[in-house]
């Protein structure tokens, strides 16, 4: 396993119809190459050679990779029906398969989950396959991709390319020009045929300042389909991250009370189902999409729904385990006005929340940093958390690109940096008080950015 | 709105007495029961989180009370039977269509479609 900004590697010899149930992927896909970066020269020319290199440097290699996916994909249907009835008699010949799960918005992104990456390691060492698919998380992005295709006569097979580039080699070319070259190389090389519109195999060429990989996707449709979401509110992987965030355990209490469509609500209790579930909001339309996602997904069981305001809530103090929301911002919520419900927002989460529950919220950047103001005795503990544990400031833990350095951060926390967190909100007491962050990881979701970030609610704290 | 909700809901209208805004009184026009799988262990880790008067007064006003006792048994955890018809008052009861009426200010919710608007209006919070 390997993490790159905006990708997840990792080798694995386990069923398809597993793999699909990767929850924080937005895509999968087989890798056919990694590289270093194409080193940038000023003429154009060598750097196409540069590319073409990539395509055509093992033939031997390629068809390899290419008979696996032929392999996978005529065995897509049959195991899709086969895996249901029974996973253990399908033991399809233990192949290893190098997948590349591709995030693909990359330059920020910061893997999400080191937790559970660890644990995939660990799974990984001992060979627990089975494990490793419940447990790995890989995060990715869908990408605005440019396409291309030429038209040449040959082996039947049709292929396109997706191309994306970022970073100095976007800088340079379009990914047009680049798909147009690997396109180009490809038919040649190969003899497909090109076609835009349904093509028999789709290659994913992205090029950056990290690194040049290729790889085809395993799936026709992205990994964060999920076929129980009618209506799509939130990112199902954003929401489903969250959740994982989140700590629930058996007979929670979970709230979300800012449910909007219920896609956190819905994510939640797809994968830790013996929880009573309860989402809020206090837009009809919205509980109306929200029931009807619940309705099709078949948790009628377990999402209860309310008509209620988040700054009002109708919930004893200290009655709930999780709340777990999507602060809604950017076009919906201008900052100027109802940013200054904030802090009343919070109060009310502080007060349902027991002692020791959490707090998960996606919020953007600009809403934290007027948190700041609200909170700072949190944020700065935020921050001494990070300094004490890698050297990283908050800041630069928001910028930080390498997972690994977070996954040092991460390993800390429970040893040395709990109690300067405690020991900060000893100190001073602001009206949310009581809620410790725990650790913020940074998303994107396309165009913007975004936070999430956990909090538990420390006892005595605020109370005092 | 199924009863385990319903236990956790209290009115918040201004004015109202620390606490006297709980237990809402239901006054249902349509209930539905249905059916839901039995988890052992969640409705016993539920059941702490209940206050068990509200549950009997409310299961009791719907007419759904299941013999459930006045007083928490001891020792419930392991009683299959018990965990049962708290299972069923607690989740297959639900209340579609009716009103919660804060015992207090006697401020009334609807209930819509199963869905409890606790909506106040500006002047009430």
């Amino acid at each position: 396993v390997e993490y790159l900004s905006g990708k997840v590697f990792f080798t694995t010899n386990s069923e398809l119809c597993k793999l699909k149930k990767l929850k924080s992927g937005e895509r999968l896909f087989l890798l056919l190459k990694k590289h270093a970066p194409i080193c940038l020269s000023r003429n154009k020319g060598k750097v196409f050679h540069e590319i073409q290199k990539l395509v055509i440097e093992d033939p031997g290699h390629w068809l390899d990779i290419i008979s696996i996916w032929k392999h996978l994909h005529e065995n897509k249907v049959k195991q899709g029906n086969l895996c249901k009835g029974h996973p253990e008699s399908l033991k399809r010949k233990s192949e290893e398969i190098n997948i590349v799960t591709k995030k693909q918005k990359t330059e920020q992104i910061k893997t999400i989950f080191d937790v559970e990456e660890q644990k995939t390691n660990m799974v990984l060492e001992t060979n627990n396959n089975m494990d490793l698919l419940t447990e790995s998380k890989t995060f990715l992005k869908e990408t605005p991709e440019s396409r291309l295709d030429k038209s040449v006569e040959s082996n039947n097979r049709s292929f396109r390319v997706s191309c994306r580039c970022s970073g100095a080699i976007a800088k340079v070319f379009t990914s047009q020009e680049v798909g147009k070259v690997l396109g180009i190389t490809l038919m040649k090389q190969f003899g497909w045929k090109a076609d835009l519109r349904n093509p028999d195999l789709e290659l994913f060429v992205h090029l950056n300042d990290i690194y040049s990989v290729v790889g085809i996707p395993v799936f026709r449709l992205p990994l964060a389909t999920r076929e129980y979401i009618q209506t799509a509110g939130l990112r199902s992987t954003i929401a489903w991250a969250m959740a994982s965030l989140a700590e629930i355990s058996v007979g929670a209490f979970v709230l979300d009370p800012m449910c909007g469509l219920g896609t956190i609500l819905l994510e939640a209790a797809k994968e830790w189902p013996n929880v009573q579930y309860l989402g809020a909001d206090i837009n009809d339309s919205q509980l109306e999409g929200a029931h009807e996602n619940i309705k099709a997904s078949g948790l009628m069981d377990k999402i209860e729904l309310l008509k209620a305001s988040v700054v009002a809530l109708p919930l004893p103090s200290e009655s709930v385990d999780v709340v777990i929301s999507d602060i809604p911002f950017g076009k919906k919520f201008k900052i100027t006005k109802d940013i200054k419900l904030l802090p009343n927002i919070l109060q009310e989460m502080e007060r349902v929340l027991r002692v020791g529950g959490t707090v998960v919220l996606l919020m953007s950047q600009d809403l934290h940093k007027h948190m700041d103001g609200c909170i700072s005795n949190c944020v700065e503990s935020d921050t001494s958390l990070n300094i004490t544990s890698d050297g990283e400031n908050g800041a630069a833990v928001v910028k930080d690109l390498n997972p690994k350095e977070k996954n040092g951060s991460l390993r800390n926390i429970p040893s040395s940096v709990k109690g300067v967190e405690i020991e900060h909100l000893h100190n001073n007491i602001t009206c949310f008080g009581s809620l410790a962050a725990v650790e913020s990881y940074k998303v994107s979701l396309g165009k913007t950015d975004a936070f999430i970030y956990k909090y538990r609610k420390v006892p005595g704290a605020g109370m005092q | 709105m199924k009863l385990l909700t319903h236990n956790m809901l209290t009115s918040h209208v201004r004015g109202v007495r620390p606490g006297g805004g709980f237990p809402l009184r239901i006054q249902a026009t349509e209930v539905k029961v249905s059916n839901v799988d039995f988890n052992q262990e969640f409705v016993a880790r539920m059941i702490p989180k209940v206050e068990w008067g509200a549950l009997v007064e409310a299961a009791e006003s719907l007419g759904h009370l299941s013999d459930l006792p006045p007083q928490l048994p001891p020792e419930y955890e392991n009683n299959e039977d018990f965990l049962k018809k708290v299972h069923h008052v607690l989740l297959e009861v639900e209340v579609m269509e009716g009103v919660l009426k804060c015992p207090d200010s006697g401020r009334e919710f609807p209930i819509t479609k199963g869905i409890p608007n606790m909506l106040l209006s500006e002047e009430e919070t």
